[in-house]
Parts: C-alpha cells; sequence; structure tokens
C-alpha cells in the first residue's frame, strides 16, 4: 500500500483541500466531546482537580503512534514520507513555557479555543482575538528575534534516534509512560477530585 | 422513563470518557497521517489569516518581513488556499456538531465564581495572545507540535510539551483566582 | 483469561490492549524499512527519448520571477560552488545524497547541474526509487549562464530577434546579470557572476516557505 496516500501523488493539492476539512471535523468533534471547549475543565488540569487534558492528549499519541508504527512495520507506509517539524530546541523550550502561560492565563489552546468559540463561548471567541493579536505581535518583532528563533537547529531528528535505542523499544517506553501517568492520573483525581462532568 | 431522565435528555449531555475521546482523537490523527503524511494544526493558519491580511493592508511590509513573507510568497495561488486554513475551518464545524448534538451550545462565559466577567475576557485576550506568541517561536502549538509531533517521537515536540505543562504548572498558583 | 479480561472496567482494557501492543512493539522491527521500486524500463526510454522530462531556462526564469513556489529546485553541484553562484530558489544537495533527502514524491523536482550529466544521473535515481515528477533543466547552469544572465545580441539582428532581445534584458537585470550587445570580445572576457542571492524584488528564498507550509 501505498500510505501516506497524498505523498504518493495519489490525489492533487485540491482534493488534499477537501481532506484537510473533513480531518478538521472529525478533530473538532472529538476536542469537544472530550470538553475541551470549555476553559474550566482545561485549566483545572493545572489544579490537578481534572486531568482529562493529560489523558485525552496522552491516548491520542500513542493510538496515533501505535497505528504509524504497525503500519510502517508492516511495510504498508513509507515513514520517511511522513512530515517531521524540524527541531530547534532551546527556542521550542521557551515557547513551550510561553506558551504554557498563555495556556492558563487564557484557559484554551488554539485548536481548542476554536471548538470554544464555536459552541458559544464569549471568552473563546475573545482568546481567538488574542491568538491573532499576539501572531501579529510575534510578525512584527519577528526581524529582531529571527536570529533566536533560528538558533540551536538539531535537524529533523526523532527520540530512538537522539536516544539511540530501537524504535519500537521507543514507542513500549512511551506506552509503559502513558499507562503509569493514567494510573497517576486517575488517582490524583479521587484524591483532589472535582472533575468537571457537564458543561 | 423517569422525568429525571427525561430532563437530562433535554440539558446538555456530560463530555465522554476522556480514553474514548483520545482514541477517537488519535484515529483522527493517524488517519491524517495515512492520507496525508503530516499531522494536525491550528495556530498556522491564523499566521496564515495575519500574514494574509497583512498583506492585503500593507503589501511592502509584508513582503520584506520574513516571518509574513512565508505565508503568501506563493503568488501562483491565494495564501488562504491552505490546508492548515481548511483544517481548521473544519475543526469549527466538526465542534458545532458535536456541541449541537450534545445540546452544549450556549451563549456562555466560561471562569471560576470568584473573578469579574470583565476580568475574565481580558484575561482570555492577554493568554490568546501569549499563546499566539509562544505558539510561533515553537513552530507549532499543542495540536502541531505536541499531538502531531509527539505521535512521530519528534524530539522537539516532546521537548515542547515538557515545557507546556512546566509553564503551565509554574504559574498556576497566581492565577488560581480566575478557575477557582 | 477470557473472563479475566470479561471482567475489567473499560479503562483497564484499554490499558491492557495498549500494554500489549506496546510490548509487541519490542518485537516487531524496524518500521524505516523503506518501499522498494522497480524501474519500468520502456516508460523511462520513452521519456528520454522525447524529452517530456527537460525544462528550458527561459520557463525557470519566469517561475522565479512570479514566484512560484510549486517545484524544488536541485543543485548538483559542489557546495563551494553552490556558494559561489546558484539560481536563486535552489537547494544545493549532492548526487550522493539525493536519495535521502528530504522531498516528496509527487513535488516537481527540477535538476541542474553545471552541464547535464550529474543531473541525468540523479533523474535516473530518483525515477527508480518512486519519485513522479523529476526535470532536468536542459542545458544546466552553462545554458542558465548564457541566455538568462548575458544573453547575447546577435550581429546582424532580425526584427525578431531584437524584439526577444528586449524581454530577455529585463529578465536577465532581474538576475543580476548583464545583457550583451556586442561581438566576441566582450564575450571572451570573464563576466563576474551576480551574487547568489534572491533578487530584493521578490520575498525570502521558497525552500524555507516549504518547509514551514506542513508545520503547524
Amino acid at each position: 500500500m501505498n500510505i501516506p496516500f497524498y505523498k504518493y501523488g495519489l490525489f492533487g493539492d485540491d482534493v488534499s483541500l477537501v481532506v484537510a476539512f473533513v480531518i478538521g471535523i472529525g478533530f473538532g468533534f472529538f476536542l469537544e466531546r472530550a470538553g475541551f471547549g470549555n476553559a474550566r475543565k482545561l485549566a483545572a488540569q493545572f489544579y490537578f482537580n481534572d486531568m482529562t487534558v493529560f489523558k485525552v492528549m496522552f491516548t491520542a499519541i500513542i493510538t496515533a503512534m501505535i497505528g504509524i508504527y504497525y503500519l510502517s512495520v508492516l511495510g504498508w507506509m513509507d515513514l520517511s514520507l511522513v512530515y517531521l517539524n524540524p527541531t530547534y530546541i532551546v527556542p521550542q523550550t521557551i515557547g513551550g513555557l510561553i506558551l504554557g502561560i498563555g495556556f492558563v492565563i487564557g484557559g484554551y489552546c488554539p485548536g481548542t479555543s476554536c471548538v470554544s468559540a464555536v459552541t458559544g463561548k464569549i471568552d473563546g471567541m475573545i482568546y481567538l482575538l488574542g491568538i491573532i493579536f499576539g501572531i501579529f505581535i510575534f510578525g512584527e518583532i519577528f526581524p529582531l528575534i529571527s536570529n533566536f528563533y533560528n538558533s540551536t537547529p538539531m535537524g529533523q531528528i526523532t527520540l530512538p534516534q537522539l536516544l539511540n535505542i530501537t524504535y519500537g523499544v521507543l514507542v513500549f517506553a512511551v506506552v509503559m509512560m502513558a499507562i503509569g501517568g493514567f494510573a497517576v492520573a486517575e488517582w490524583v483525581e479521587k484524591k483532589l477530585g472535582n472533575k468537571i462532568m457537564e458543561p | 422513563m423517569s422525568s429525571k431522565q427525561n430532563e437530562i435528555q433535554h440539558f446538555q449531555k456530560p463530555y465522554w470518557n476522556p480514553y474514548l475521546s483520545g482514541i477517537g482523537l488519535g484515529f483522527v490523527l493517524l488517519l491524517s497521517y495515512v492520507i496525508m503524511g503530516r499531522g494536525l494544526g491550528a495556530s498556522g493558519a491564523f499566521s496564515t489569516l495575519v500574514a494574509t491580511s497583512i498583506n492585503a493592508i500593507t503589501p511592502e511590509h509584508a513582503r520584506t518581513n520574513e516571518f509574513y513573507s512565508e505565508y503568501i510568497s506563493d503568488t501562483s495561488k491565494s495564501p488562504l488556499k491552505d490546508w492548515l486554513v481548511f483544517e481548521v475551518l473544519g475543526v469549527f464545524t466538526g465542534g458545532f456538531i458535536s456541541g449541537a448534538l450534545a445540546n452544549r451550545i450556549k451563549k456562555t462565559i466560561e471562569k471560576g465564581p470568584n473573578i469579574s466577567i470583565r476580568s475574565r475576557l481580558i484575561y482570555a485576550f492577554i493568554g490568546g495572545s501569549i499563546m499566539g506568541i509562544g505558539a510561533k517561536l515553537a513552530r507549532g502549538c499543542t495540536s502541531g507540535q505536541a499531538l502531531t509531533g509527539g505521535a512521530v517521537l519528534n524530539v522537539g515536540s516532546w521537548a515542547f510539551m515538557l515545557a507546556v505543562f512546566g509553564g503551565a504548572y509554574m504559574i498556576a498558583y497566581f492565577f488560581r483566582r480566575q478557575w477557582k | 483469561m477470557k473472563n479475566f479480561f470479561q471482567n475489567l472496567s473499560l479503562n483497564k482494557k484499554l490499558a491492557w490492549i495498549a500494554f500489549i501492543l506496546g510490548l509487541a512493539a519490542i518485537f516487531a522491527g524496524n518500521p524505516y524499512k523503506g518501499n522498494s521500486f522497480s524501474l519500468d524500463a520502456k516508460e523511462l526510454a520513452l521519456i528520454v527519448e522525447k524529452e517530456v522530462d527537460h525544462i528550458d531556462v527561459e520557463e525557470l526564469a519566469d517561475w522565479i520571477i512570479q514566484g512560484k513556489a510549486d517545484y524544488r529546485l536541485i543543485d548538483l553541484r559542489s557546495e563551494k560552488e553552490f556558494n559561489e553562484y546558484h539560481i536563486p530558489t535552489a537547494e544545493n544537495v549532492q548526487l550522493s545524497g539525493i536519495n535521502n533527502y528530504p522531498m516528496l514524491r509527487n513535488e516537481k523536482i527540477i535538476l541542474y547541474s553545471q552541464g547535464g550529466i550529474h543531473s541525468a544521473q540523479a533523474w535516473m535515481l530518483l525515477k527508480a526509487i518512486g519519485y513522479k515528477a523529476v526535470y532536468i533543466l536542459r542545458g544546466g547552469l552553462e545554458e542558465w549562464t548564457d541566455k538568462i544572465l548575458f544573453p547575447i545580441l546577435p550581429q546582424n539582428p532580425k526584427p525578431e530577434e531584437i524584439a526577444s532581445f528586449k524581454k530577455l534584458i529585463d529578465v536577465s537585470k532581474f538576475f543580476g546579470g548583464s545583457p550583451q550587445t556586442s561581438g566576441k570580445e566582450e564575450l571572451l572576457a570573464k563576466k563576474p557572476m551576480p551574487k547568489p542571492e534572491m533578487p530584493s524584488t521578490t520575498s525570502a528564498p521558497a525552500i524555507a516557505k516549504k518547509k514551514k507550509k506542513e508545520g503547524c
């Protein structure tokens, strides 16, 4: 099988936009299902009251990771054709810290704020405007920080390459970490539980 | 059927089991990789939007700025005819479908009980701005980096993910009034 | 065993499934096997014969000026030569590394070298491993230099030659070259190659943009 389809030229750019829309629908649907249109539920993660953000994110990561891994091992998918964002370790870590701060202050991340705004949350709509303003600020100061932005490049690199262990072992390690994390999350919720089950 | 059950049906339904939502999300991500060879995203669509707007207002400025020009330099088609832009339009649609099916579409403001609406909205704007800057510096947001890169074991994405949780837990205490 | 599994809660069932799939992953092998491709000799021969896989320098110049970004321009010469001069938007890739270079199998890839031998070799290699749209810049950098950077108006030109030359003047200046109007003496003097930068009238190199496009 020629997976990924697009990279083997099975369809063109115009069709890819339709695919984008359909995949987006799935993405938005499950974000909303999980309760990610609700800032209180998202923020509760950072007070250990509701660990849904962690659970959903890591379940999604291990699901996709296992799927990609087995498709590639079976030879149906060419993993080398999959897009890897190049790593720039320092700006990405600093960016992550800044993003985390924005998460707690604003209550959303970009994807969840779309879902929040479209389900009628005013704070989500304002948050979206904030993102646009923030990107504008970033664009304006970009000439000043472009050196930092492009610093510490490591290229397209994966954890198995960095740590020099086989891909399969790392998949196992991540799954174990996730299951362990889920167990802890369940325990924490029982202790500090103030779960937000309904909107 | 008891009246209580009936009542619940008319009101908002509870959120799904997080693991099931997560598996659903994971399959969407996997599908994106299988069909397109790339993952999901969100903030990139807004970058395109900003760059396109700047280009419409002051083309000269947009073209000389290295950040904007990356989004608009392909003049053979509209910059808004972009994969991520259409994907985010889908996110809006999908969120709406799910919300509508669960009776969750309602004009509200999500906040803790101890903060005024005005402050909450100001915080939302500030938070959004900080997020916008952070996401661009990190070359992606929670969807484009953490989820997408996490699934293919990208080094930068995992560092980013740890930093997001680190940054959030670091300052959560100082903003507890907003949520508790 | 079956009973044990059935009695578990949904969450625990899911955890077990994840554990089993994870454990099996250790023994499943290497995901980077890569798919193998075969050459369709007849098809290749046909393409070579008809030269449909060539792109003219004028065409390429036009694309660069328009800011078209649906192609990848690959410079196969050495890094030193590349740094001295290269066609704007080009990326430097050595022939030995081209099969590992991050390009998509459906991207329009244009190859060039000094003349044409290296591009022909790379063309064959890329075709063999499944790249669909690979093209060779006709005449390579030599032709680019002669026709685009330093075009020459022939002596005793015909009217249509003058007209097309006038068009070339703008193109040549865009790329920092200089059109030649007189005869051979000037030709013999070595022209300094323009700096290998993107002309100021257009925006940042297309390469950087393409990388970003797939990111978040």
